[in-house]
């Protein structure tokens, strides 16, 4: 039985401005994703941007469905998420769909999805879970090894697909999530000591293309036609939008397919917004999303448990490493790790699983008070 | 449970993201506002490109559609070296390109491997299905440039009228070069940019001038006439083992040439495998001493002054007679012949006694009125003028000797619009083969028109005439060889030897007929000149029988498409061409 005025009354409670914030980020999404496909008038368009509007809806229909459901709900079958989690995540490596030498992909029922956006939410909620369990001890080593654990298991199973970028997101996650729950920072520089150490044995476990593209962001000149080529036109883009941009439709460097068109309404969806809409305009985009993680830390702030807590803290931070990342990948500040920019950028799996996590985040911030 | 408090902890993860967030800016600021604008130019410029459209060049069709000259579609194969020696595939590619183009294996190796760059051309003109085939086999670094070929479906077919376009597409002989302007249309240009896939962006335009496809024409030549000249022409050169013969066909009321061959001919697929001199068009630049066929121009020259009657009786003087110093003779001796018969048994003395009557000045105004040294007009390539002294440089005997076509050259050209002036109540017309140009939408945009060029004897003369040159080919007529069962032919023959440096050769000739079709009410005109025949080498003997030879299936052809030629036979006014 569905309770009309309780229903009525949460939503009232919701952080509508966040809510804006992320409808506005999406429908930026598609009129961007268009403007990437578009090639001039009359010729047929890649209906990337009409999948995006239905992602986009399935995305806002799950959001709604998490908001009003009670995310102890999510508490108290955090394992089992993990697990499911764990073994898509298995499955993925010898049914997943190979595209580009990597198995990323999982086919239901016709609909590809991808197991590593499912695992980063699961990580989330299975640490926020473990680690506001009353009484953990925040200071002993075993609660942070515990932890590692928990984050390391998907970690390598993720980096076997191969997916670097979306396995290096899970780091910050955990880190900042430790760090925000109380433990030690000695604790953490001894992990980010070890981390560099091991840094050495990690580059000969990477992949020659994976490889080559951290040679060429520190030499893009190498190469400039192959691996190279993304990050100078990506960084062209940009800068040839000056201050307020070419106007919609009217970027060259993608619509003129110098962003590889495969990539531009995904991973690259950033520069076409800063070359049409410039430096303003990207800068904009830059603060709706500081903005809606300031929601999350709000969300955060308010919280009336730990638990809660550490979901927002979590979700906030996963959705602003990918924001730091793409963009930095963008601008050219960071080698080309193929992540996706958050609400934007074109993809079904990873549109749902952020609406589902700003959905937390809502019912986090919807029950705050007591009662 | 914690040391910190909570939100203190919340606040130096804020700072840390606020930092990233800081140098983002940071970033965005540098590119947006200090472009490197080097680069960024250097870009531009790969995106702009400069474009030619080439167009198809329009077809050459014979008056009825059929068609004699077309562009068809091939492909230009070429490869990339460079890569294809990276990628370790050379022997492969080389082995099914020998295969598939009948090239030489060791050749193509030899000029592939290792080399660097990447182009190489492998073989132009390849026919488009041949080249969908090798397509097919998916070859690394193999491309295919688009281009097109001309072909002739005739052959050596209308040869020297149709002509040929080179390898550039510029027409080079016969119509093809007279009217390659029209044939090859317009290219087309664009100046516009290009994305990274090559393609060009329609919205980035800056100059578009839209090609113009090449007109199709349509002559006036029809392959059926075309084939019964071609024919008789090769049978008289193997018969009489001649060094050349040309003919033509033309209609008297409008100048229109039906029909125009000149031998030896050349395949036009394959023009560049002949003797540049076999491109040569005789029927219109072959520059020869008509002989007797001229005797027709000075008769009716002076019938036309009323000087003489065709009764009017000449002493020929038993063969031989002495003016001016130097002897005259008569091939046939004769003693007193009318004017008619002069011209039936064609009499070189009585000519020139003809001509003598006339005067030198009346004579050249008539010539130069036939058109005689002087272009045709004729829209084809490599005219000559035929030769004609100005009176000024005569000698004494000059007279009688043009009176008998030597001391004066024309080519076979001259001397059928000549004849055909005569067929045509006295207007000399010009010739023509363009009948009609279409453009590419098949819109007429030119349409040619019947054009009186002179008009050198009245229409009394000119029948008068028609009856004389009738009486050639009877019974006892030097042409009689040429004459038809269903209808009366009107003509002249012509024999005359080839000048050689100090006089004229005793030994090459060049054999004519010249007539028109029926005699009465003339249809059409036809011109046969046979070079250098052996052993037999007079007009009468070697040409009239060709005339014939042609005129026989033509007029049956013609007679049966009465649609187009309801006045064969007949008095009427014939349509234009179409």
């Amino acid at each position: 039985m569905i309770d009309l005025t309780r229903i009525r009354h949460m939503l009232r409670r919701m952080d509508w401005a966040l809510f804006c914030t992320v409808g506005a980020l999406m429908v930026l999404g598609v009129l961007f994703i268009y403007s990437a496909t578009w090639r001039g008038d009359g010729i047929p368009m890649s209906p990337f941007y009409k999948k995006q509007i239905v992602w986009a809806l399935i995305g806002m229909a799950l959001f709604f469905l998490m908001a009003l459901t009670d995310y102890h709900l999510l508490g108290e079958n955090a394992w089992w998420l993990y697990a499911t989690a764990m073994v898509l995540l298995v499955l993925v490596l010898f049914l997943g769909k190979e595209v580009y030498g990597a198995h990323r992909w999982l086919s239901f029922f016709g609909v590809q999805v991808q197991p590593s956006e499912l695992a980063k939410l699961a990580v989330i909620v299975a640490l926020a879970k473990y680690l506001s369990r009353p009484g953990r001890d925040m200071e002993s080593p075993q609660t942070t090894a515990a932890a590692l654990l928990i984050m390391g298991l998907p970690f390598i199973l993720i980096l076997r697909e191969p997916d670097l970028g979306t396995a290096a997101v899970l780091l910050p996650v955990v880190i900042l999530m430790l760090y925000a729950v109380g433990v030690p920072l000695k604790t953490l520089i001894f992990l980010g000591v070890l981390g560099l150490l091991f840094l050495p044995v990690g580059w000969f476990g990477l992949d020659q293309y994976q490889k080559k593209r951290i040679l060429v962001f520190l030499d893009p000149t190498t190469d400039p036609l192959g691996a190279g080529w993304n990050k100078m036109q990506s960084e062209i883009a940009v800068g040839s939008g000056g201050l307020l941009g070419k106007g919609w439709l009217k970027g060259t460097q993608n619509v003129l397919g110098f962003l590889p068109r495969t990539v531009a309404p995904n991973d690259f969806i950033y520069s076409v917004v800063a070359e049409e809409t410039g430096f303003v305009g990207s800068m904009a985009v830059l603060f709706l999303y500081v903005f809606v993680f300031a929601g999350c830390f709000r969300a955060a702030l308010a919280a009336r448990d730990a638990f809660g807590r550490l979901l927002c803290i979590g979700v906030g931070v996963m959705l602003y490493v990918h924001v730091m990342v793409n963009i930095a990948m963008t601008v050219g500040l960071m080698p080309i790790t193929g992540l996706p920019l958050p609400l934007m950028s074109y993809g079904g799996s990873f549109m749902v699983s952020i609406m589902a996590a700003m959905g937390i985040v809502q019912s986090v911030y919807v029950r705050r008070y007591r009662g | 449970m914690t040391k910190q408090p909570f939100s203190w902890r919340l606040a130096c993860v804020l700072v840390l993201i606020l930092a990233a967030f800081g140098g983002l800016s940071a970033k965005l600021f540098w590119l947006h506002l200090n472009p490197n604008d080097a680069l960024r130019l250097k870009i531009q410029k790969t995106l702009k490109f400069e474009h030619k459209i080439s167009v198809g060049r329009g077809s050459i069709m014979d008056r009825n559609g059929a068609v004699m000259a077309a562009d068809i579609a091939v492909r230009d194969v070429k490869v990339d070296p460079g890569k294809l020696n990276a990628g370790g595939h050379v022997q492969y590619v080389a082995e099914q390109l020998a295969r598939m183009l009948d090239l030489d294996l060791a050749l193509l190796l030899n000029r592939l491997q290792g080399r660097t760059g990447n182009y190489a051309p492998i073989k132009r003109f390849v026919p488009a299905d041949k080249a969908d085939e090798i397509r097919a086999l998916n070859l690394p670094c193999v491309h295919f440039d688009e281009g097109s070929l001309r072909n002739y479906p005739g052959g050596a077919m209308m040869a020297h009228v149709v002509g040929f376009s080179n390898l550039n597409g510029e027409g080079s002989g016969g119509v093809e070069q007279r009217y390659n302007s029209w044939l090859r249309g317009v290219e087309g240009y664009r100046i516009s940019e290009k994305d990274a896939h090559k393609r060009e962006i329609f919205s980035r335009r800056s100059l578009d001038i839209p090609p113009q496809e090449g007109s199709d024409l349509y002559l006036t030549l029809d392959s059926r006439v075309q084939y019964y000249v071609e024919k008789a022409l090769h049978e008289a050169m193997e018969e009489h083992h001649a060094a050349g013969a040309w003919a033509i066909v033309q209609r008297v009321r409008t100048g229109e040439i039906l029909a125009m061959a000149s031998l030896p001919d050349f395949d036009l697929n394959h023009f560049g495998k002949v003797d540049p001199e076999v491109h040569r068009n005789r029927a219109i630049s072959f520059n020869y001493e008509p002989g007797s066929t001229f005797k027709v121009a000075v008769i009716a020259a002076a019938l036309n002054e009323g000087i003489i009657t065709q009764d009017e009786v000449f002493d020929c003087e038993n063969g031989t007679w002495h003016y001016g110093g130097r002897p005259l003779r008569d091939y046939h001796p004769y003693g007193l012949l009318s004017v008619q018969d002069i011209i039936k048994k064609s009499s070189n003395i009585g000519a020139a006694k003809i001509a003598l009557k006339l005067g030198e000045g009346k004579l050249e105004k008539y010539l130069r009125d036939f058109g005689v040294g002087r272009f045709t007009g004729i829209d084809l390539p490599g005219e000559e003028g035929g030769l004609l002294y100005s009176r000024a440089r005569w000698s004494k005997i000059s007279v009688t000797r043009i009176a008998m076509g030597h001391e004066v050259a024309v080519t076979a050209m001259q001397m059928l619009s000549l004849i055909s002036a005569i067929a045509n109540d006295g207007f000399l017309m010009r010739p023509y083969v363009v009948g009609t140009a279409r453009d590419c939408n098949g819109r007429i945009i030119y349409r040619a028109e019947p054009e009186v060029v002179a008009r050198p004897i009245s229409q009394e003369t000119a029948a008068q005439m028609r009856r004389l040159m009738a009486r050639v080919t009877e019974q006892g007529g030097t042409g009689s060889r040429a004459a038809l069962a269903e209808y009366t032919v009107a003509g002249k023959t012509g024999s005359a030897q080839k000048p050689v440096p100090g006089g004229y050769s005793d030994s090459a000739h060049m054999a004519s007929f010249v007539g028109f079709i029926p005699a009465e009410n003339p249809e059409i005109s036809i011109i046969v000149v046979v070079d250098e025949p052996q052993p037999l080498h007079t007009g009468g003997v070697v040409a009239a029988p060709v005339f014939k030879k042609i005129a026989e299936p033509v007029m049956r052809y013609l007679a049966s498409r009465p649609a187009e030629w309801h006045v064969v036979g007949g008095a009427s006014v014939m349509e234009a061409s179409p």
